[in-house]
């Protein structure tokens, strides 16, 4: 149905006001029918599997400030100001975890994770200011990380995390189930050596995360996360940020080994006079 | 099927306990999470089953499982079956150096090079220096260069990672992904073009289609510091690869069969065939070809997966023993 039928179905024979209320009752009933449409519609547009469900695969990256510090902050030589994503702005850090936290953030040029190309761990792998791509099947989706080329499976295949709970991944291990269109992933078992951002904010291996992944339409994912961990924060608390689906031209992953960085100079590529060094 | 034999001997499949090969299983870089991982058991899992012979696939029509997109379903876990990659051209003698083979060569696994007929790879006179050159300080390094990148945690690149641990293949409607042991391929079959020339990778660029039975996949932007295996074999930044995986119709096995194009480094264009076999559950975990594990989702049937692989973040262990050799990892 649209504007043009509604107005045109309006009967010609009717007096001038009438004629006016009438079409006004139609433009508004026709704007909620259309409002109501563009959203079926957007919903309609949503990229599905062939099981119906939403299909994320894409090539995705934040644009927050995330990764350079979680919780509000002015601009600094390290860290453009942002807002934050946390939900009520304060990680609630226990008192000797925010004590550890505080030096973690002195020693952050030197002692960050990143700086040895570890795998930065769930959910900072998600909002890490490089993109990262989503293959998606219906019994899982695997997620390979630009930065290290790291990859992490989430199983949609009704699997539950293993028997023995202390393998201590880097990345957790991931686990989700449907609600609606929402993806909802359950993530434990992790090493306690990933920080979740610059700033040195921090979790143990007790750390637990739902993850909440929704199509807002089809190039943009809302992705919430909530981490637990008793031995760290007083109580559970949330990060929201979205993410952008890349869609420059014949855009693609570039494989990032970057721990290899620091060798690679003694590899150089085998040729002539190699031998005579 | 057209199969025919590539060895005069029959083939069934041994075990080997080659001392060279039971150091190279316990010195691998603890991909599985370090509680899976139990250090200086020399095999952990059973022994590594290695054949002395395999077959040819013809390429030719798929008749076997295919996947929603049409692409010929060949997901799964796959392991090379002849050798790990301790040598390259006489697979089953171990690594140069060590342990000299008591077998004669005719009761081993054939060269990976299939052509030329000699076995050999077409080594420019320099090319060959360099390789020999490796080969022989590889047990000793002396310098930085005879460290393999893989010991590392480099990727195996290609085509060594085809005869480093077993792998998963996960396709989607415009993808091959390949997850290794040590790295990961994301083979394009989007049509989207290779990246430009300059940005050299470890595991290259790799944009493939099928023809039948067979995933063709061009590779250009290979960064080359990968060797072959422990005997040093290699290209230049320059190589043109060409993989052919030909899968057989009973979708158990596929030979790769790539054939290298680099006259910088060869007199002529080169081909290597390495056999594989997929592993599935039913397989008992060794240590090498299968290191999968079983979903946990009670009542219902046995499901390979995969645990996370990380390398760099746990690597100390191996770097030691690459770095000397000779002496224990404790």
């Amino acid at each position: 149905m649209n504007l043009h039928a509604v107005i045109a179905a309006r009967p010609s024979a009717a007096p001038a006001k009438a004629a006016v209320k009438t079409a006004f009752a139609a433009l508004v009933a026709t704007t909620f029918l259309l409002a109501a449409g563009a959203a079926r519609a957007a919903g309609d547009k949503l990229p599905r599997l062939s099981n119906g469900k939403p299909d994320f695969s894409g090539i995705w990256q934040t644009t927050s400030a995330a990764d350079f510090d979680l919780e509000p902050h002015a601009g600094r030589k390290d860290a453009p100001p942002s807002a934050g994503v946390v939900e009520g702005n304060a990680i609630p850090y226990l008192p000797a975890a925010l004590e550890q936290k505080k030096k973690n953030f002195e020693a952050r040029t030197t002692a960050d994770p990143r700086l040895k190309c570890y795998t930065l761990g769930t959910p900072r792998g998600i909002y890490y200011p490089e993109p990262f791509q989503i293959f998606q099947r219906e019994r899982d989706l695997t997620l390979v990380f630009q930065f290290g080329h790291s990859v992490r499976t989430i199983h949609t295949n009704g699997t539950l995390h293993p028997e023995v709970t202390d393998n201590e991944f880097w990345l957790g291990d991931s686990r989700a189930k449907w609600q609606g269109d929402t993806l909802v992933v359950d993530v434990t078992d992790f090493v306690e050596d990933t920080w979740l951002d610059r700033a040195g904010n921090f979790h143990s291996t007790a750390l637990h995360v739902v993850e909440k992944w929704k199509l807002l339409d089809a190039n943009t994912i809302d992705y919430t996360a909530t981490l637990e961990d008793p031995k760290v924060f007083s109580k559970p608390w949330t990060i929201n940020v979205q993410l952008h689906r890349h869609r420059e031209k014949n855009f693609q992953l570039i494989e990032d080994y970057c721990f290899t960085q620091d060798y690679d100079q003694y590899y150089p590529y085998p040729a002539k006079g190699t031998t005579q060094r | 099927m057209n199969t025919k034999l590539l060895s005069i001997l029959a083939g069934a499949a041994v075990s080997i306990s080659a001392v060279a090969s039971a150091q190279q299983v316990a010195s691998a870089p603890s991909q599985a999470p370090p509680a899976a991982a139990p250090q200086g058991a020399a095999n952990p899992g059973g022994p590594i089953r290695w054949e002395k012979t395999y077959a040819a696939i013809e390429s030719g029509p798929w008749k076997g499982k295919r996947l929603a997109d049409g692409q010929p379903d060949v997901e799964g876990h796959w392991s090379n079956t002849i050798a790990n990659h301790n040598n390259w051209t006489d697979p089953q003698a171990g690594e140069p150096g060590r342990k000299p083979p008591k077998t004669a060569r005719s009761e081993r696994a054939p060269s990976r090079v299939t052509d030329p007929a000699d076995g050999q790879v077409p080594f420019q006179p320099w090319a060959r220096e360099v390789q020999q050159d490796f080969q022989h300080n590889f047990d000793n390094p002396t310098k930085p260069e005879y460290i393999e990148p893989l010991a590392r945690c480099a990727p195996a690149g290609v085509p060594k990672s085809f005869i480093w641990h077993g792998y998963e293949i996960r396709q989607y409607p415009g993808y091959v992904l390949i997850l290794f042991n040590s790295g990961t391929r994301i083979i394009h079959l989007d049509g989207k073009p290779h990246l430009p020339e300059n940005i050299k990778l470890w595991n290259a660029d790799s944009r493939g289609h099928w023809e039948g039975n067979t995933l063709v996949v061009d590779v250009t932007n290979n960064n080359s510091k990968a060797r072959f295996g422990r005997t040093g074999e290699f290209a230049s930044d320059k190589v043109h690869i060409t993989e052919r995986y030909i899968f057989d119709n009973d979708g158990k096995r596929y030979n790769y069969v790539a054939t290298f194009d680099d006259p910088t480094v060869y007199t002529r264009t080169w081909t290597a065939t390495i056999p594989a076999k997929r592993r599935t559950v039913e397989d008992e975990q060794d240590g090498w070809h299968w290191e999968g594990e079983v979903a946990n989702r009670p009542g219902k049937p046995p499901l390979a997966e995969f645990y996370e692989r990380v390398c760099v973040e746990n690597n100390n262990a191996f770097g030691n023993v690459a770095v000397a050799p000779t002496t224990s990892v404790r």
